[in-house]
């Protein structure tokens, strides 16, 4: 079979021109010395290099705020687990339920209520480890994002409420563990993570280039997400021990 | 890992970062995926749907089923291309129910056929806003054709000429052999060639 073509088909140009496999053998070579085809080929490339000016609207600068707004009811929880809640919940609803436990008994010098007085030490130390992972992890998730972030990142809303979520959350575990450690690496860590998302979380919606790098300079000059992962692994760690 | 430097943290990590959490149910990081793909995937429902507001349910749509499905997400090709496979999906279905709606009411509502396809009203004599958002004669010529083309081979057009996939993927997104999609590219340009030569080849 002669497998040098005549001239090459259209759908052979079509090919070359969207570098596909499947060209007939010596097609390249016949294009670059035949003046129909590579006539042919040009013109089908002036064509398609047309269909480029189709511009597609530019959605406005908040466009993923209004999706997340219609996804974000309409998540479904995860798949249960027989009659349990799912372990995602159980333990951010456990923790919540210790720490309270432990605020009570540290603001009411009464003893501790029966569920965390119920629980073992090793146990205590391994759902705080746990909790501490978790809040780190998002705390993680959110300075990545902002590390990341390049100037034209203008969208700050969504990090604004994260950030806030966090303060609070962090308040809370770091009342309970300074009220059981005092002061430690941790703590101070937990500390400077607050103050930088209170930042974050005083942002206006829109941060100007200029206040965008101003956040990471404070992010890096402490090396805050280097320590933030350390400590959170540490945590995951702690926590995964049975 | 740990020792790498704050500030040179590439974006392809921190996905993975998001895409971890997302798999443990993490809505915060899955809020991360949507600002960083939803604009991307707007483009490629626009250009399937030929109307804004079907493409912004297009990319709701996709979001949802990323969600449910994030456990089938293997990490052979990239989360971004992932998600366009389910945008693809999701529209084409979007796209053929339009259309069976339309040939289950055909003489009777044969005037209203125009109304109901978002790229033909594009196309059409009276100009929309959205015709006059199109830039030039190409872009109204290249809407009016595609809008002419079966839900099959705009799709693989679209996918083979602005979404830069491959044939072989192509196939694999629209769940036809090589060969079929192969010819509803060949077709669309063909088509496209016969409307466009006239301003843009030559
Ligand atoms: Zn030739």
């Amino acid at each position: 079979m002669n497998t040098q073509p005549i001239h090459l088909t259209e759908e052979d140009l079509v090919l070359l021109y969207y570098r596909e496999p499947g060209l007939p053998g010596g097609a390249r070579e016949h294009l670059r010395t035949c003046g129909t085809c590579s006539a042919a080929a040009e013109s089908l490339a002036k064509t398609l290099n047309a269909c480029d000016e189709w511009t597609v609207p530019e959605p406005p600068v908040d466009f993923s705020r209004g999706i997340w707004a219609g996804v974000a009811p309409r998540l479904e929880p995860r798949a249960r687990r027989s009659w349990l809640l799912p372990a995602r919940w159980l333990v951010p609803a456990f923790c919540a339920l210790l720490l309270a436990a432990f605020l009570i008994g540290r603001v009411s010098k009464k003893p501790e209520p029966a569920l965390a007085a119920g629980l073992s030490d090793q146990a205590r130390q391994r759902i705080m480890a746990i909790t501490l992972a978790d809040h780190l992890d998002r705390a993680e998730l959110l300075l990545t994002e902002i590390s990341n972030a390049t100037d034209t990142a203008p969208d700050f809303s969504s990090a604004r409420y994260r950030a806030q979520d966090l303060v609070g959350e962090g308040r809370l575990i770091l009342q309970t563990i300074s009220a059981e450690t005092g002061e430690t690496a941790t703590t101070s860590l937990l500390d400077e993570v607050e103050r930088f998302m209170l930042e974050v979380a005083n942002s206006p919606d829109r941060v100007t280039p200029e206040e965008l790098q101003t956040l990471q300079r404070r992010m890096n000059s402490g090396s805050l997400l280097f320590k933030v992962r350390i400590i959170q692994s540490n945590f995951r760690t702690e926590g995964q021990k049975s | 890992m740990l020792n790498t430097q704050v500030a040179e943290i590439p974006a392809a990590q921190s996905e993975e970062f998001a895409i971890e959490r997302v798999r443990r149910g993490d809505r915060d990081a899955f809020r991360v995926l949507v600002d960083q793909h939803a604009r991307a995937l707007f483009r490629l429902a626009y250009r399937m749907t030929g109307n804004e507001i079907d493409a912004e349910d297009m990319v709701q749509e996709t979001f949802l089923k990323a969600w449910k499905q994030i456990a089938k997400f293997d990490g052979r090709a990239s989360f971004g291309t992932w998600l366009h496979r389910i945008c693809t999906n999701c529209t084409l279905d979007h796209l053929r129910t339009r259309q069976r709606r339309q040939e289950t009411q055909p003489a009777v509502h044969a005037a209203k056929e125009d109304q109901s396809d978002p790229l033909s009203q594009i196309a059409g004599e009276s100009p929309s806003p959205e015709r006059l958002a199109l830039s030039g004669q190409v872009s109204a010529i290249l809407s009016a054709t595609l809008a002419d083309l079966t839900v099959m081979e705009r799709t693989a057009f679209i996918l083979r000429h602005y979404e830069g996939m491959g044939i072989e993927s192509i196939s694999n997104v629209l769940g036809v052999q090589p060969g079929a999609a192969k010819h509803s590219v060949f077709r669309a340009v063909q088509k496209l060639r016969q409307a466009l030569e006239p301003v843009a080849g030559k």
